[in-house]
């Protein structure tokens, strides 16, 4: 406990002399930013975030919150759900505490994606106190994912390894494109939710790094110059990796909810109980089922 | 402010900043800005070197094309037409992005949110108010005085001793660094 609160008072002094040192972006480099703002040797970052946020950032979230939603249905109303028989046994795979912790990048996800676009929309709800209040729960929102990422990333990360079945699973799209009820090579986890796993951890913690620069903006802490960028530059930098990460997990958290709570009927169940159906194994993760039969655990 | 086609500008004679701080302190004063919070800046480069010490005041500049208004997640900024950017600061979220679109570093932030979180933005009006009644105690409390509405000339130029800080119509703010350059050096 002691050595907590230690750990928490080191920091915060850490983060207030950052904060009291002078200023990162008003002081004397005021002058070589005005100068080097838009000229051929700058990294132009300047103009590539205005760019960038005036004319496409908002349409492609547009794009994608309309577009994947809309193939989805497509998808649903043509191919339809997958059913597996919830009469048969159940094999238990998730702990208590992958679902805890999973619960918990749950929560902080349906927080952050909604409040993230209202940001980006922020000009259709009328900006400011609701929408300042979205950007207050954006940044509340990240604090939660942090706890959880850490723990997800550790306790999934030997399942997510890439292996020969991804390859296959990508090449027939996960059999989603198909009536057809037969096996799809997929470890624990198919290929689809690795994808997901690693844009969700490794990007997330980008997010969170990225965010955090924004959300403290004047500071020092030798990051900036780490990468040879002005203070300035770093925040620019910031903002445009955040926007263009977030088009990726967005367009990705949009379809894992698809498939968790319509594609395949039921399967959510298995973050709540831990338990998944043995039918849905032996078809969606056939590799895993029959690992799993080898070693006289079904 | 002669032709119809006027924009209002800022422009700071570097020959003559003598590194006062009279703009920055008159601004800070009279607008009642947050410690903090300086709406006009003036920056040395090359203290103390002899022939290349060089002072200039930096405020929003005031541009013809904002970048800050193009980024805008909530389109607050507004142009008048003199051409003086101002924005509204009850829709401004304070995201920061038309910090990160200036070139000049304009844009400033009070930590004025509870438990000190970033408030929404503040910047120089050129001394003209903002999107409320005009003089009202409103726009006094939130965009400081608006002396543009008065007549008067924004105070930062109006303090500024060495006539260093030029305001007005882009024209006439050219003609009067005009003249001084090219009659420099033929005096008495």
């Amino acid at each position: 406990m002691k050595t907590i609160i230690v750990f928490i008072i080191t920091i915060l002094m850490l983060t207030s002399m950052a904060y009291a040192a002078e200023s990162m972006i008003w002081g004397n480099m005021l002058i070589g930013n005005i100068l080097s703002y838009g000229t051929k040797d700058s990294l132009n970052m300047g103009p590539l975030f205005t760019i960038l946020q005036s004319q496409y950032f908002r349409n492609i979230f547009l794009v994608i919150v309309i577009g994947v939603p809309a193939v989805f249905l497509m998808h649903y109303l043509v191919l339809g759900a997958r059913f597996f028989s919830h009469d048969g046994k159940k094999v238990y795979v998730f702990s208590l505490f992958n679902r805890l912790i999973h619960l918990l990048a749950a929560i902080s996800f349906l927080v952050l994606i909604p409040t993230g676009l209202m940001m980006i929309f922020g000009v259709y709800f009328g900006g400011g106190p609701l929408v300042m209040t979205a950007r207050h729960l954006h940044g509340l929102a990240t604090a939660l994912f942090f706890l959880a990422v850490i723990p997800m990333f550790f306790f999934w990360v030997a399942d997510m390894l890439p292996t020969v079945d991804d390859i296959k699973w990508i090449a027939i799209f996960g059999g989603y494109l198909s009536r057809k009820q037969s096996e799809v090579p997929a470890g624990k986890f198919n290929a689809g939710q690795k994808m997901w796993f690693w844009i969700a951890t490794l990007g997330g913690i980008v997010m969170i790094a990225t965010g955090a620069a924004m959300y403290f903006q004047d500071f020092n802490l030798g990051i900036a110059s780490a990468f040879g960028l002005s203070q300035i530059d770093l925040l620019r930098a910031s903002a445009i990796v955040h926007n263009i990460m977030a088009l990726l997990i967005t367009a990705l958290f949009i379809t894992h909810v698809y498939m968790s709570l319509f594609a395949v009927k039921g399967a959510i169940n298995s973050m709540i109980t831990g338990y998944k159906e043995e039918q849905e194994l032996k078809y969606l993760h056939s590799s895993f089922y029959r690992k799993l039969k080898a070693q006289n655990k079904i | 402010m002669s032709s119809e086609t006027s924009r209002m500008k800022f422009m700071c004679d570097s020959s003559r900043c003598i590194q006062c701080f009279a703009c920055s302190v008159a601004c800070a004063e009279a607008h009642d800005l947050p410690v903090g919070i300086s709406r006009r800046k003036v920056v040395t480069l090359h203290e103390g070197v002899e022939g290349k010490e060089v002072s200039v005041s930096i405020a929003c500049m005031h541009c013809s094309d904002p970048p800050c208004a193009k980024v805008c997640p909530v389109d607050c900024f507004y142009i008048r037409e003199d051409g003086i950017v101002l924005h509204d600061k009850k829709k401004c979220i304070g995201c920061g992005y038309c910090l990160y679109a200036c070139p000049f570093g304009a844009p400033q932030f009070p930590r004025d949110g509870a438990f000190g979180m970033r408030g929404v933005m503040d910047k120089c009006t050129m001394c003209a108010g903002g999107p409320e009644k005009t003089n009202s105690a409103e726009e006094r409390r939130f965009y400081g005085q608006n002396r543009i509405a008065e007549g008067k000339v924004p105070i930062c130029a109006a303090v500024c001793a060495t006539n260093a800080l030029l305001v007005g119509d882009a024209e006439d703010v050219s003609a009067i660094y005009r003249k001084r350059t090219s009659s420099r050096g033929k005096g008495e």
